[in-house]
């Protein structure tokens, strides 16, 4: 049983949830790295009574007409915050992106469903989960399948259905081309009639009459293939394992480049998929417990998402979020996040959001810098949104501005800045009119070096990274 | 004069070795803050990527073609429904075309000649992914790779230049502007009465006596050396760049006065005031930064498989409404305000405006009046220096590939070659990798 290092722990943390509190690292840590990742997975075993307790007392989703899109945002920053089982709601999210689908097109209420289910299923057999997401009425809607019927079918879902839900248009290993335009049509044809009830609960429905019963050519076999066969058969392609695996690796552990050793890397952990009966869970168990996600070259090898940086930010500092009783005004975490790219329910389209470099740009990184002083300069703690209270700041602080600048880039982190470290300290001993000044950690220091300094600190490059 | 990164470091304490100097696409000069003075040299090229696929049969229509209304029965248009809201035709002249009754305000500008029409435009072997042909658009290259044409023009010829030279409005920076040498700025559009307001460095107001201390604190760990080509490295030179440049932007565009009247309360829809909105940013920043070269925004929505035409109301009949007619009005009464806000400045003889997108559409509509993916399209090519009319050539519909679609008559490449020869004054060759024909639409 391979042990953790607290470093080895915050990074478990952060890339399979937010982030955590130094008492939350060393509980991890202490479970050697099996340990930690099963605790983690096998998040139903987790205590979440106090979220579930936040989500009764802050959301009324009794009637369709509540929940909108403010309402599912706010909702679902609220679980990203204050739940207990992080790997749950970070599982939801690589799906979300994965499964990619828009309130621009969807309505709330099915947006919340997709969700759900999302989460529900989030690592049942990859086959299973696919079955559900298809038969679901947002994806339905979202991709056109309620109006792809017999005789001139609408291709919008059999094509992304291969091309970005699980093959890829070319094998991510040997590159070989997955499938054709010819099969694209089949496809589609395989899934005319896929639609659903139009009143509550509003189930998955075929309409027959609309239904395609014909043989149809899919990857050379010939039959007359069911949505269902073929979803079975795509999840069965290994091009399918090494496509999910290499969308998992470039989620969770580092970018994948092309050379032969990350290809090699992709076919290994494939075969985990293959030989498990297409289990998620045994997948991202393999992947997270392996000496990659443990290497150096893993370690702040991603960009932070801003989902990532907000959430992040107010677990690992111990800040407060109140998520307020309503969408107005109090959607501070959904809208910041949004300034910075990544409006969750609205991704920018089937593809999802574009990582790392996509999330670096001049706008965006104000908007970074930003929320780090909305962040630590709102001062009203009453109304709805994210702040740090002196009270919570004061025991992170030391008498010495060094050990208060290692403090802070600890629980950040750990971050390892190098020279920055001196400048920080500097910031700390200069007054307004740009002389020294001696740090002491009083009320006074907290309230405006303190702040500013965590300020600083979260826009530092290196924070920027997870 | 705006301090860059080399004096920057040379000016801190502790001053670090950099391997890497970027140069800026800002340093701002004295002329920032003020109208700029009109350059009869001048040449400002605006880019408006149309995403997810435009309907080109559907935007420049081939009326005459018996084909069209038997490959679209119910969305496609037939001569009499040329039309544009105030009843004016949309034909253009005696041509076997008519323009989307959407866009009557294009219409004008083509009557005026401002406008070129490149028909055909594709490339061979073409791919239906949205993503993968977005790609090939972005960087002109048919495997997706490397970086963006626009970039490339960029490291060229906007290096060392004085001032903001390129921009793109949202909140991503599109593949098309991604660079090697320098970084593109972009600025997402806030909403409300400025635009701009979200585009600056903030710091806690309670204790302005600080800010010194922060921007110093902030310049100085963001211009540390970091490993070339890493994402950390890009990252802090986005970081620096954006903070320096943002108090610039905003200063020059503070001083702009609107030539013409944009659209808004939601009037004729919410998708033409916020593209509008967009345009209206470029025009503040082409008005008021003389150095603005290279402007860009996008309009998304147009991946039309289904209800291209028609609203719940009209069961999905009337076309000279829903999904399709919105956004082309959007583009079109947003193209010809952004016109006349660039002629009240007398600027319209320095701006040509470029769209394209990364596919038309099938030519046989689908069971839910919509079209799948499709291959080549019209593309519009519209300013003063540009000479109107109709370029290349419309492939037939009696003659398509085998999955239905069209086969494109222009490599999109001549048009970049052509913008890039005759307008900006590149070398479109080493740009594109080849030569390929000008198409005469402009010099």
């Amino acid at each position: 049983m391979a042990s953790l290092s607290y470093e080895e722990g915050a990074h478990l943390l952060r890339r399979a949830g937010f982030g955590g509190s130094p008492d939350e690292i060393d509980d991890l840590s202490s479970r050697g790295r099996e340990g930690a990742v099963d605790y983690l997975i096998n998040f139903n075993q987790i205590d979440n009574t106090a979220l579930q307790n936040l989500l009764s007392a802050s959301f009324d989703f009794s009637t369709q007409g509540d929940i909108t899109n403010g309402e599912i945002r706010r909702w679902w920053f609220t679980r990203l915050v204050a739940t207990k089982r992080q790997f749950e709601e970070k599982m939801t999210l690589f799906w979300h992106n994965h499964f990619a689908t828009s309130s621009s097109k969807v309505q709330d209420f099915f947006m919340l469903n997709q969700n759900l289910l999302l989460r529900q299923f989030s690592l049942d057999r990859f086959d299973n989960l696919l079955l559900k997401v298809s038969q679901d009425a947002a994806m339905l809607i979202w991709l056109d399948n309620i109006t792809n019927v017999l005789g001139r079918p609408n291709e919008n879902f059999g094509r992304e259905l291969q091309e970005l839900f699980t093959m890829g248009i070319n094998d991510v290993v040997t590159g070989e081309q997955n499938y054709t335009e010819e099969d694209v049509k089949a496809v589609a044809q395989a899934f005319t009639g896929w639609d659903y009830v139009r009143r509550a609960p509003f189930a998955f429905q075929l309409k027959a009459n609309q239904h395609d019963n014909s043989v149809k050519t899919i990857y050379g076999q010939q039959a007359n293939f069911s949505g269902e066969d073929v979803i079975t058969i795509i999840s069965a392609r290994p091009a399918t394992a090494r496509y999910l695996t290499w969308k998992l690796f470039n989620f969770f552990v580092y970018p994948l480049t092309g050379s032969a050793a990350d290809k090699s890397t992709i076919d290994r952990f494939s075969k985990v998929y293959l030989n498990n009966n297409h289990s998620v869970k045994e997948l991202v168990r393999a992947i997270l417990t392996s000496d990659e996600f443990f290497s150096e070259r893993a370690f702040f090898s991603l960009v932070k998402q801003p989902v990532e940086l907000v959430v992040g930010a107010v677990r690992m500092l111990g800040g407060t979020y109140n998520p307020g009783t309503n969408a107005r005004g109090s959607n501070t975490l959904a809208q910041l996040s949004r300034n910075m790219g990544e409006d969750l329910f609205g991704p920018p389209d089937v593809a999802g959001w574009d990582f790392n470099l996509g999330w670096v740009n001049t706008a965006s990184m104000l908007e970074r810098f930003n929320f780090a002083n909305t962040f630590m300069s709102n001062r009203n703690f009453t109304n709805p949104g994210v702040f740090i209270t002196n009270d919570q700041l004061r025991p992170i602080t030391k008498p010495s501005s060094k050990k208060t600048v290692k403090r802070f880039l600890s629980r950040l982190g750990p971050l390892s800045v190098g020279e920055a470290l001196g400048t920080l300290r500097a910031y700390l001993e200069t007054g307004d009119n740009g002389q020294p000044v001696t740090y002491v950690n009083d009320d006074p220091t907290i309230d405006k070096k303190i702040r500013g300094l965590v300020h600083q600190i979260m826009c530092l490059p290196e924070f920027q990274l997870n | 004069m705006a301090i860059n990164r080399r004096q920057f470091i040379k000016r801190s304490a502790g001053a670090v070795s950099v391997s890497l100097i970027m140069p800026r696409l800002w340093m701002g000069g004295a002329a920032l803050g003020q109208q700029a003075a009109a350059d009869p040299n001048r040449r400002v090229f605006v880019v408006i990527q149309l995403e997810g696929g435009n309907d080109g049969l559907n935007t420049v229509v081939p009326y005459t073609d018996s084909r069209y209304l038997t490959l679209r029965p119910t969305i496609g248009f037939k001569d009499t429904e040329l039309k544009d809201e105030n009843g004016a035709s949309t034909i253009l002249g005696n041509d076997p075309f008519g323009l989307n009754p959407a866009m009557g305000e294009l219409k004008s500008l083509y009557d005026a000649g401002r406008v070129a029409i490149v028909l055909g435009a594709g490339y061979p072997s073409p791919n239906l992914s949205h993503f993968f042909s977005m790609d090939i658009w972005q960087t002109a290259n048919l495997t997706g790779a490397g970086s963006g044409w626009l970039g490339r023009y960029a490291d060229q010829k906007l290096i060392g230049k004085p001032g903001l030279s390129a921009v793109s409005i949202g909140n991503v920076l599109p593949k098309t502007l991604h660079a090697d040498k320098v970084v593109i700025p972009n600025i997402a559009p806030a909403g409300g009465s400025d635009p701009f307001v979200n585009y600056t460095f903030q710091t806690d107001a309670r204790f302005a006596g600080d800010k010194n201390n922060q921007l110093n604190t902030f310049k100085s760990t963001s211009t540390r050396s970091f490993q070339p080509n890493s994402f950390i490295d890009a990252i802090a030179r986005a970081g620096f760049d954006a903070e320096e440049g943002a108090a610039q932007i905003r200063a020059a565009v503070g001083t702009y006065t609107p030539g013409a009247t944009y659209p808004t309360n939601n009037q004729p829809s919410a998708t033409a005031v916020s593209f509008a909105s967009a345009l209206k940013m470029v025009a503040q920043l082409i008005i008021t930064i003389p150095d603005a070269n290279l402007l860009y925004v996008r309009l998304g929505g147009f991946d039309h498989h289904s209800q291209e035409i028609g609203t719940t109301a009209d069961n999905f009949t009337d076309k000279t409404k829903g999904q399709h007619a919105t956004l082309l009005k959007a583009f079109s009464l947003g193209v010809k305000t952004f016109y006349d806000d660039l002629a009240a400045h007398n600027l319209a003889d320095n701006v040509v405006i470029m769209n394209w997108t990364e596919f038309g559409r099938r030519p046989n509509e689908n069971a839910s009046k919509g079209c799948d993916h499709g291959t080549q399209t019209p593309l519009f090519v519209i300013g003063n220096p540009v000479h109107g009319g109709l370029y290349g050539e419309q492939p037939s519909l009696s003659d398509l590939d085998n999955a239905g679609n069209m086969k494109f008559k222009v490599d999109f490449r001549s048009m970049y070659s052509t913008i890039l020869d005759k307008w900006l004054g590149a070398d479109s060759q080493s740009i594109l990798g080849a030569n390929y024909p000008n198409l005469g639409f402009l010099g």
